[in-house]
This record gives structure tokens, sequence and C-alpha cells, in this order.
């Protein structure tokens, strides 16, 4: 089993695998920048290291730093969290090298995931449907006029190496095509060093629908049902709920059994979610996102399923503690992002509580939020044993949550749950462009 | 299982640095846990930072930082992480002692990171006042390794 444990991330994931560290005996070593030096997870941990100034490309980016302090402090073992290096196969192979276990998948999978073409090609000699599109990617507008011709507009234009909506565009007829080509493949150069782009039919407000996926070493692979990520702004996730009212017993066991197949054939292990489009009953694969999610605490609270302790004994070579069968959704789980839109110091802060009410965050009064990071500050998450009786839950958490001192997107929160078409829950990923449009947010 | 075979299987499990073992032979199973008490969290609410601390001390990423200690004794701070070292071997001399006078370009010492040897220089004549660090302890990023005086 691991002993001690360096986490190489910040701000509420690296709360959350400190407190899964404590509660499984492993010591926890936190990395952090000079920025976060009086962080919560700084004064939680067993242990820290400091790894570079605030810039992240110097410290939570800094490869050789982070596995150094891994080595030095004696740490067994690696865990990413999410975003910075976590989804990186050079530093995976890096921690491997120094001999230290790498909390993920091994880095051939992750290289082969990330790149969205040759995942979408894994699937498709699978037969999981996938969203139409070009065989691979288009080396210029002409290639990508014919394969547009094929697939029939809207298309979508994509980065190979994409993700968080850089290098992605709708193109609605052919004359826009050339000129949004070279937009959206510059735009993906400068992002991922990578302008190969690919093309895909363009579905009209599908919903986005995830399955959580998690696997041990020895073959096992069990999925925890799925997440609705929909309500999304520039495709980013802000409200992430559990079952997905687009999703019934059928698709639920047929998006869930194409993940475990697919996931099973490439060899993965650990913490991971299949990203399907799902439109009129049908699902489309999308991608895999090969580590831990932002919203994994939703299927936790719907399948009692601690996903961060998974990976962690996925990691260490032992068995998963589900198995298929004894996964059941039961009730209703929904999550609201809290994102500051500005930095500084939070003068009051109260967390809601009570039955069903859980808040992940890395905020504490007196805490001085720094400009340097992601603006994720909180992850609020309540439980009903219906879909309405959670939405009433939390629109009560919202409603008792106070940060003070730094400007939040509580409010917005609040104006989405309480959204009539939200409550209907016939929408999709459109929903929050309509919302904008309206004035409210 | 005797008994006294597993009075010494308890006793090892309790000195091993093991949080759980599951021990099966010949028709016996034993399972020995340890209750891990969790290291106290210090309450951030009532965590006092020292006024030092207050106000970010950010550090420019290079090793001439200037953190003004006593009138012109300016610190210099590790680069990144790694093993200090004095000395180019364990038993050669080090590079630097207390009190000496040293030219721009010598070296001061070495941080060692994922097998590799980095050696800092001095990056301006200055004279060695205080040798912050142990030789062979590990240093983070930013930590102070000499007080110097410009010459």
């Amino acid at each position: 089993m691991i002993q001690s444990l360096l986490i190489a991330n910040r701000g509420e994931i690296a709360v959350r695998v400190i407190r899964c560290c404590r509660q499984m005996g492993i010591r926890s070593v936190i990395a952090f920048s000079q920025a976060d030096r009086d962080s919560l997870p700084v004064r939680m941990a067993d242990d820290r290291v400091c790894i570079g100034p605030p810039p992240s490309r110097d410290s939570y980016l800094n490869v050789r730093n982070l596995v150094t302090a891994a080595v030095l402090s004696h740490c067994d073992a690696i865990h990413p969290g999410v975003g910075f290096l976590a989804e990186n196969a050079d530093f995976a192979r890096e921690v491997r090298d120094a001999g230290l276990i790498f909390i993920g998948p091994d880095p051939q999978v992750i290289e082969l995931l990330g790149d969205k073409i040759r995942a979408k090609h894994s699937a498709r000699e699978l037969d999981i449907p996938a969203i139409p599109g070009s065989e691979g990617s288009v080396e210029d507008a002409s290639e990508a006029m014919a394969a547009a011709d094929k697939i029939g507009y809207p298309v979508i234009v994509k980065a190979a190496a994409g993700g968080g909506g850089k290098g992605m565009r709708i193109v609605r007829s052919v004359s826009e095509l050339g000129d949004i080509l070279a937009v959206a493949s510059h735009e993906a150069e400068k992002a991922f060093s990578d302008g190969t782009m690919y093309l895909e039919k363009y579905l009209e407000n599908p919903r986005h629908v995830e399955i959580q996926i998690v696997a041990d070493r020895k073959g096992n692979v069990v999925h925890l049902g799925e997440r609705d990520c929909t309500v999304q702004q520039n495709h980013q996730k802000l409200v992430e709920e559990s079952p997905s009212m687009a999703v019934d017993a059928a698709l639920r066991m047929r998006m869930g059994n194409d993940a475990v197949r697919l996931l099973k054939t490439l060899g993965y292990s650990g913490a991971g979610t299949v990203e399907f489009l799902v439109q009129d009953g049908k699902h489309y694969f999308m991608e895999v996102n090969a580590r831990v999610q932002v919203e994994h605490p939703v299927s936790e609270m719907v399948t009692g399923v601690d996903i961060i302790r998974q990976q962690i004994l996925a990691a260490a070579d032992l068995p998963l503690e589900v198995r298929q069968e004894d996964v059941h959704l039961s009730g209703y789980a929904v999550e609201c992002r809290i994102n500051a839109r500005s930095a500084g110091k939070v003068t009051r802060l109260h967390v809601p509580g009570g039955y069903g009410v859980r808040m992940d965050t890395f905020l504490y009064a007196g805490y001085n939020v720094p400009p340097w990071y992601d603006h994720l500050l909180a992850k609020l998450i309540v439980t009903g044993h219906s879909r309405l009786e959670g939405i009433k839950r939390m629109e009560g958490a919202l409603t008792e949550l106070v940060i003070e001192g730094i400007a939040t997107n509580i409010e917005a929160q609040k104006k989405i749950i309480a959204h009539p078409t939200f409550r209907k829950g016939n929408y999709g990923t459109g929903f929050l462009g309509e919302v904008q449009k309206e004035g409210i947010l | 299982m005797e008994l006294n075979e597993l009075y010494a299987l308890m006793e090892k499990f309790e000195k091993s640095g093991l949080s759980e073992l599951v021990f099966k032979r010949a028709g016996d199973e034993i399972c020995l846990k340890k209750v891990v008490t969790p290291a106290a969290v210090t309450s951030p609410a009532v965590v006092h930072v020292p006024a030092a601390h207050a106000p970010h001390e950010v550090r420019p990423p290079s090793a001439e930082s200037t953190a003004l200690r006593t009138p012109g004794v300016e610190v210099i701070t590790a680069p990144l992480v790694g093993t200090f070292y004095r000395a180019a071997a364990p038993d050669a001399p080090p590079f630097v002692d207390v009190g000496d006078k040293v030219k721009k370009g010598k070296t001061l010492c070495i941080l060692e990171a994922m097998k590799l040897m980095n050696e800092f220089q001095a990056e301006f004549d200055l004279e060695i006042v205080n040798i912050l660090v142990e030789n062979g302890r590990m240093v983070e990023y930013g930590a102070p390794l000499f007080e110097v005086r410009r010459a």
C-alpha cells in the first residue's frame, strides 16, 4: 500500500485528496507555489514542499521540481489532481521513471486518449456510436469542405489536442468554413502547440452526459452511472446532476456498457470519465477524460462510492472495493460550482450545512484568493430523494452560503437553479446562452 | 496457529509501517488493523500567521534574490527543489566557507534534482556571511541558502 503521497495540485481538489489520505492512513505531502503558502491544503497536509514561484508553468507544471520534491520527501506516489499535469503522459512517465506510482492510468493510455482522433477511432472499432465526423484530421480547407459536405452542416471544427473549448468553432455554411478553420487552428496552435483539426457533425442543443468509471489493474472496470453536465457556459460546466433527466434505465445500461467496454479494451485503470452527447434518446461518444473530474462528488453522493479512494487503491495494485452489481443510483445529487469573479481577501465565510449538504472548498475566512489560478472556489453538492427535493435543498444551501470580500457567481447560480427551463429539465447545452439573452445572469 | 506465534505477529505488525495486515495460513485467517490517528488539523481560523508572512513574500526565481536581513546582507535562495551539497564529492573540500570572499562565477553549491547535479555560481563578487543549510539536506524552491555581502 502507498505510505506517502505527494499532491501535485492546489485548491479544493488538494483538500479532497488530503482528506482521503487521512482516511486511508497515508501521509500527505503537498507541493505548493509561493502564492499558495497560506492556503488550506498547505496547512492541512502532513508535510509541504514549495516547488516554485506563482506562475503555474514554473510551479504546478514544473515536472522536475515536483518529482524531486516527491523523492526527497520520501513519497512513493504522486496524485496529479485535476488540470495541470493530470493528463500529461510525459509527466506520468517521469513519475514512473523516478520509481514512483502515478495515481492515474498508464502513460500510453493517457497519450492515446489525449489524442481525440485516436480516442474516437478506438470507440468506433468497438461499434460505440460516435458523432459523424471526418475520418481523422483535416489538412486544409478543401479537405474540410469535402468532409463537411459528406456530414452535412452545421459542423463543429475541433482541435485534436483540444480541451476547455479552445480551438472549437461552429460552422453553419460552406462560405464560413475556410476562415473559421484557420482561426480555430491558430487558436489550437497557440493553446496546445498543435494546430491539428478535425470535423464533427454539430448537434443542435444536445445533452452533455458522462459516465463515471473506476477501474483497477486486475481487469475490473465498474461504471457509477451518469452525470448530466448540460448546464455549460462557453463549454465550461456550471451545474452537474445525477441521474440525468435525459437518460432512462435502458440508455444508462447502453452507455455504461459502452464506457466499460472501451476502457477495458484500452487497459485503463484509476478514475476516468467517458463523455457522450445525448439527443433523442441516442448517445454519441465524444471523448474520455483520463483523470478524476471536478464534478466526481455528484456520483459519489448517489452511489456511496469514494472515487478518490478507489483511484488510490487501483494505483497501489489493489482491487476495487465495489462490483458492478452493487452499484445503484440512489436518489438524486446536484452540484453547483462556485467560481470567483475577482481575486482578493475573503473577509467572511459561511458554509451551508444540514441534511444532504456537502461543500468541498479550500476557502477560509481571511484567506487571500490569489489571481494566478483557476476560478473554482467551492463545489456545493446536495442530495435529495427526488430531483425536486434536491433542487429545493440546493436553493436553500445557496441562500445560506456567504462569501464576502470577493465577487462570486452565487447569485447567478441561484437564478439558474430557479429558472423554469432548468426546473422542467427539458434543455440542451444551449440553455445558458438562452438564459444570458434574457439578461438575468 | 499457536498463541505465541500470534503474539509475535502482533508485535511485528505494531512496529511496522503497515496500517492493515491480512494473514492466511492453513485454515487460519487473521486480520490486524491499526487505528490511524490523523494529524491534528491546525485550524486556519486560529492559526497565527507571523506578520512577516502576511504580505506574500514573492522571491524572484533566481539565485540573486535580495531579501534584506541585516543591512548590506543579501540572501541567496534555491532556484529549484533539490538536495543541497556544499562540495563536489563527499570527500572533497567545500566550495565555499563562511568568511570566504569569492569572485563572480565561482561555484557556491550543487543542487541535485532528478540525478542531475546543478552547480550554482556567484552572480556577483561577494563575501559569504552565513551558510543556512546543512550539507545533504533537501531544499524547497525559494529556501534561503546563503547570506552574502556584495564585495
